[in-house]
Order: C-alpha cells, then sequence, then structure tokens
C-alpha cells in the first residue's frame, strides 16, 4: 500500500471511531444503553439493519463467489422479502407491545424460564462463534495479500470498535453504522466504475456482460429441477432460496437479537416495519450489483493475466513443496493460455460488433474452450495446494477481489477499500456483541441474580458485558484457522445448525395458541437439534450419506421442533407459563 | 403507549398494501433476472 492509502485507511477509521464517541450519550440505564430508548426514525434503522447484515466477508466473498461460480448466489437473499412480511405482522408487533429487550424474553412469558434460556444460549453461542469468524474472515485475507500480522489484524478488526460500542451502546452502533454504510456504498461504486474503466476502449459494459455471460458467470437463476426432479444438493437455486432462504431469513431477522435489537431500536412500530421492509427492496438488488462488480472483475481478467491461483502466500507454499515443478509447468501454461484468451475475447468482442451470428458462434466456442482448459488448471493447482505434500487450503474465492484492488486499482482508492472491509466488518461485529451482551444482561444476569441492581449498576454492567463479548470474539478469531470453503458461507452453515430450531420454537409460540406446554416445547427443541446436527453430519461424511445443501437445515430445524413438540405435548408432564413479559 | 398514529403506514391506508408491493417486488425482481440470464448466460 502506498503512503496516500495509508492516509485514506487511517483517517476514515480515525472519523468513525470518533463519529461514535461523539454519539455516545445515551440515557445511562438499559433502554439507553441498549435499545436506544427506541426512539429512532426507520431510515437510520434501515441503514443499522443492512449494515448489521452485510458483513466485511458480504464484500470481500460475494465478487469472488460470481468470480468462480457464477451469480446464483443472490437467490439465497430471496427468502428476505417473504421473510420481512412475516415479521412485520406477527414479530413486530408482538415484540414491541410486550416492550422486550430481547426476542427470547418473550418465550418465559409464552412457555417457561428454561426455553428462553434455551433459546438465548443457542443464540449466544452461533452468535458469539460466528462473530468470531467475522473478525477473522477479512483479517487472514488482509493479513495475507498484505503481509500484516494476523494477531494485530485481528485485534485492530475487533477491537477498535469496542471503544464506541462500549461506550454508546445501541445508539453509538446505529449512528456509526449510518456513516460506514455511505462511505462503504461509495467505495464498491468507484471500484465497480473502475474495473469497467479499465477494460479495453472498444469493449463497453454490455461487452463485458456477453463475456462473462458466455462464460456461465451470469447464471442468476436456476431453477433447482433437474429432469422433473428437485436438485436437494444444489446450494443456491430457486427453490433453495425461497424456501430454505424463507426459513433462514425469519430466523435471522425474526429470532437473531442482532437484528430483533436493530429494529426494536426504532421509536414506534409504524418505523420498526418501514425499515424492514425498505430492507426488503434494497438488500436482493444491492446483493445483485456486488456481484455483478464480481462477475465484470472475472471479464477483467479475460482481457488481462490473472494469478493460476489468487492466494499468494499458499503459491508460497507450494513452491518450497516437492510439487513445485508440476505447479511451474502449470503456471507456464496458465500464462500461455491467458494470451490466447486474450486474444480470443478480443476476436469475440469484435465478432459482438458485426452481429454475425456465425461468427458469434465460432467466437464463443473457442473462448469457451480457452476457458474450460484454464479452468482444469486452476482445478487441478488448487488440488495440489490441499494435497497433503503442500497443507494448505485450496480456496481462494476470498482473495480475488482484493487481489484485483491492489493489483489494479490507484492509490487512494486502495486505502479506502481496504477501510471498507474495516467499516463493514465493525458495523456488524458492533451490532452482534451489543446484541450479545443485551442477551447475557436481560435472558441470563438479571434473571439469575439475585441481588436488586440500580439502573446505574445495570447499565455499567451492560457496558462490561459488552467489553467482555468483544474480547471474547477477538479471542475466537485468534483460534479460528483454515475454515475453508467462503468464509460467507461458513457463518451461513454455522447460522444454519441453529437458526431453524431457534425459529421452530417462536412459530410454535405464535402459531401454535394452544400449546402451553414449556416442557413439550423445550425437549422438541433439543430433539430437533439433534436431527439438524446429524442430518449436517451426514452431509459431510466422507461418502456422504445424504446430499442436501445446508440451506434445508433451516426448514428441517424449524419443523422438527414443531413436529417434536405436538409429538410430546400430550406426553411430558405439562409446566405452567406464566402472563408475557412486560417492561414499563 | 404507542400512537394509533404510528400504526397508519406511510403512503398506503394499510399494511397489506405495503406487503404485497414488497411480494410484487420480488416476483418482478425473480422475472427480471430470470430474463437477464436468458439474455446471457
Amino acid at each position: 500500500m502506498s503512503q496516500l492509502d495509508w492516509i485514506v485507511l487511517v483517517i476514515t477509521l480515525l472519523a468513525i471511531i470518533v463519529y461514535g464517541l461523539s454519539k455516545s450519550r445515551t440515557p445511562r440505564n438499559l433502554d439507553g444503553y441498549f435499545l436506544s430508548n427506541r426512539s429512532l426514525p426507520w431510515g437510520i434503522v434501515l441503514l443499522s439493519i443492512m449494515s448489521t447484515q452485510a458483513s466485511a466477508v458480504t464484500f470481500i466473498s460475494a465478487p469472488g463467489q460470481a468470480y468462480t461460480e457464477g451469480m446464483g448466489f443472490v437467490q439465497y437473499y430471496f427468502g428476505i422479502p417473504l421473510a420481512t412480511v412475516v415479521i412485520c405482522i406477527f414479530f413486530v408487533p408482538i415484540f414491541r407491545k410486550l416492550k422486550v429487550y430481547t426476542a427470547y424474553e418473550y418465550l418465559e412469558g409464552r412457555f417457561d424460564g428454561k426455553t428462553r434460556t434455551l433459546t438465548a444460549f443457542l443464540f449466544l453461542l452461533q452468535r458469539g462463534l460466528s462473530t468470531g469468524i467475522s473478525v477473522f474472515a477479512p483479517s487472514i485475507i488482509l493479513s495475507s495479500l498484505l503481509d500484516w500480522n494476523i494477531y494485530w489484524t485481528n485485534l485492530f478488526m475487533g477491537g477498535l470498535l469496542i471503544i464506541y460500542t462500549m461506550t454508546g451502546g445501541a445508539k453509538a452502533v446505529a449512528h456509526t453504522q449510518k456513516l460506514q454504510l455511505i462511505i462503504i456504498f461509495t467505495g464498491m461504486f468507484l471500484a465497480a466504475y473502475m474495473v469497467v474503466k479499465m477494460l479495453p476502449e472498444n469493449v463497453g459494459f454490455t461487452d463485458a456482460l456477453e463475456v462473462s455471460g458466455k462464460l456461465g458467470k451470469l447464471n442468476v437463476i436456476s431453477s433447482g429441477i433437474t429432469d422433473g426432479k428437485i436438485d436437494w444438493s444444489g446450494r443456491y437455486n430457486l427453490l433453495s432460496g425461497l424456501i430454505g432462504g424463507f426459513f433462514l431469513v425469519l430466523s435471522y431477522f425474526g429470532t437473531d437479537q442482532s437484528q430483533v435489537g436493530r429494529y426494536l431500536t426504532a421509536k414506534s412500530d409504524r418505523e420498526s416495519k418501514m425499515g424492514l421492509i425498505m430492507n426488503a427492496f434494497v438488500k436482493v438488488p444491492m446483493q445483485f450489483l456486488i456481484l455483478l462488480v464480481g462477475a465484470m472483475v472475472f471479464t477483467f481478467y479475460q482481457f488481462n493475466k490473472a494469478p493460476v491461483f489468487f492466494n499468494e502466500k499458499q503459491v508460497e507454499k507450494i513452491q518450497q513443496s516437492p510439487l513445485k515443478d508440476s505447479f511451474n509447468l502449470a503456471n507456464t501454461r496458465y500464462a500461455e493460455l491467458a494470451v490466447q484468451k486474450q486474444s480470443a475475447v478480443t476476436n469475440f468482442t469484435n465478432a459482438l460488433d458485426t452481429k454475425d451470428e456465425k461468427e458469434i458462434a465460432i467466437r464463443t466456442s473457442e473462448l469457451k474452450a480457452l476457458d474450460k482448459q484454464s479452468d482444469s488448471l486452476r482445478a487441478k493447482v488448487k488440488s495440489w495446494i490441499n494435497s497433503k505434500e503442500v497443507g494448505g487450503d485450496g480456496n481462494d474465492t476470498n482473495y480475488i477481489f482484493l487481489r484485483f484492488v491492489l493489483d489494479y486499482l490507484p492509490a487512494g482508492l486502495v486505502g479506502l477499500l481496504i477501510a471498507i472491509i474495516f467499516l463493514a466488518s465493525w458495523g456488524s461485529i458492533a451490532a452482534a456483541i451489543n446484541s450479545l451482551a443485551s442477551a447475557t444482561m436481560i435472558d441470563f444476569h438479571k434473571r439469575f441474580s439475585k441481588t436488586q441492581q440500580s439502573c446505574e449498576d445495570e447499565y455499567r454492567l451492560s457496558k462490561k458485558y459488552t467489553l467482555i463479548w468483544g474480547v471474547f470474539c477477538i479471542v475466537v478469531a485468534m483460534f479460528t484457522y483454515n475454515i475453508g470453503n467462503s468464509l460467507i458461507e461458513a457463518v451461513n452453515i454455522l447460522g444454519s445448525l441453529f437458526y431453524g430450531v431457534i425459529l421452530g420454537v417462536f412459530l410454535v409460540a405464535f402459531f401454535f395458541k394452544n400449546i402451553k406446554n414449556g416442557n413439550a416445547v423445550f425437549w422438541g427443541a433439543v430433539l430437533a437439534e439433534l436431527l439438524v446436527l446429524v442430518v449436517f453430519i451426514l452431509t459431510k461424511l466422507e461418502t456422504p450419506v445424504l446430499k442436501m445443501g445446508f440451506l434445508w437445515l433451516n426448514p428441517i430445524g424449524a419443523l422438527g421442533v414443531i413436529f417434536f413438540t405436538l409429538l410430546l405435548n400430550p406426553l411430558v408432564k405439562k409446566t405452567g407459563a406464566k402472563a408475557p413479559v412486560l417492561n414499563s | 403507549m404507542e400512537k394509533p398514529n404510528d400504526e397508519r403506514p406511510p403512503l398506503f391506508k394499510k399494511w397489506s398494501y405495503w406487503y404485497l408491493l414488497v411480494l410484487v417486488f420480488l416476483v418482478v425482481l425473480i422475472l427480471l433476472f430470470t430474463l437477464f440470464t436468458k439474455r446471457f448466460a
């Protein structure tokens, strides 16, 4: 990075911290600290919801995924509009009417204390670990690309935001998220503009789309039905996105405190709902555009030589292994293919100008054949890196976009895009540790503590819990290593292991009014969680017994809870439900 | 207590219109993405 990049990076990060601290004045009580006194307008709630959901990996991984697998990943977000409607109708009015601090608080009044504790515990477990990954994910990428020490990077990635999150609670989180998102969108727009601008002069945006489209990167929609049969193993298709994504998003927005805590900061039902509805309008197109940047980067690399593998640290590893000669041969061949591809892609875009269908078809198949050879070489290199001889990580999806940024974007913009990685991380991590602290304080400390504490004491303690969770996430990040696959997926898979079950408990609470037996729900949730874990293990065996995309774990968990609860309801001893919790 | 005014959505008389708009928007997006896929992929 150049001196200018460092200046841009440091100034941007300092500005956010100072801005966060300037917005830190809140009433010294739980309402002020965790819910910003329920006073925010929908615009800030919207940006806060978006920023919480979009972590650094959203901006790093998504373009990389489009580069390697195409744009089908956008279907994962189709569940958002559907789930938003359900959340606005059922979840928001209940949470706001009962004036709860956390979603889980409601379950004690509806069922019993242990059901509340179980769901809050599953949330803390899942959110605590995934936030650790959210710290580690961008850190490992930046440390590899820029040769930064991973421990220091983790510390800066997860540590600096604690200053304003601990001081200002939900209010500081929401206001910094607003500023962070504005900077992020500006940076991503500039990056997208630069990719297209750096294409050869005679290649326009439509030509660029034609190139990536012909090479299979613009496959946004796939039905999920092959030869009349549902493709259960497909990770991203219309069916898994609409059904699996619906359950995942319903659980995330309806029962994950990191999101529930955002829309509970709104000053009214109306503001909460409008924040969520606007998010439903914005999120899918936004994700489409981020993926499109990846597809454009792919096109750019058809005209310019791409590295055979984008993570240079792993390339260094293979260079020091017994496979180095094979790698060097493959690398040379890849470079030769790149030269041939440059000529083929130029011929292809020239053919597009002639509008001669026959010529276009010839040039397309020529380009496709070369791309297939390049792909197979890349696959070979990846398998070598994964092999025992090298013992590396053969997935470079997360490195593609940033490698492009570092190699081709001008000084200043590089610093801004690195700053964006930090800001996107901080936005989601700050909301996560704020919600982890609120669940710890409300669902555990206040519930199990026998001493009555003043508002001031509770406020101070909440700050301590924020600090503790911040430190916990950094520690998880320090111990996270080699998650493999795309990091955005690792977070989503972890979520899918628990979200479905938490959602199932809430679905029983909302839609099965006759079920008041806390024991049945509690044991139903335990059995459903075991079922989800068994199914997940069966899909991960060396010879998988089940072939199933991870998004299906969400409906399995949710429907599992409903099934087991209905089954156990007449069989297990009943526990009495208390009146719904009402906070004054 | 929430004010009764808070419940009235902006622009429309009822929230159900907003929900319908969200769902229609999703259908339109899927259609547009399908056309995009057919055109380029």
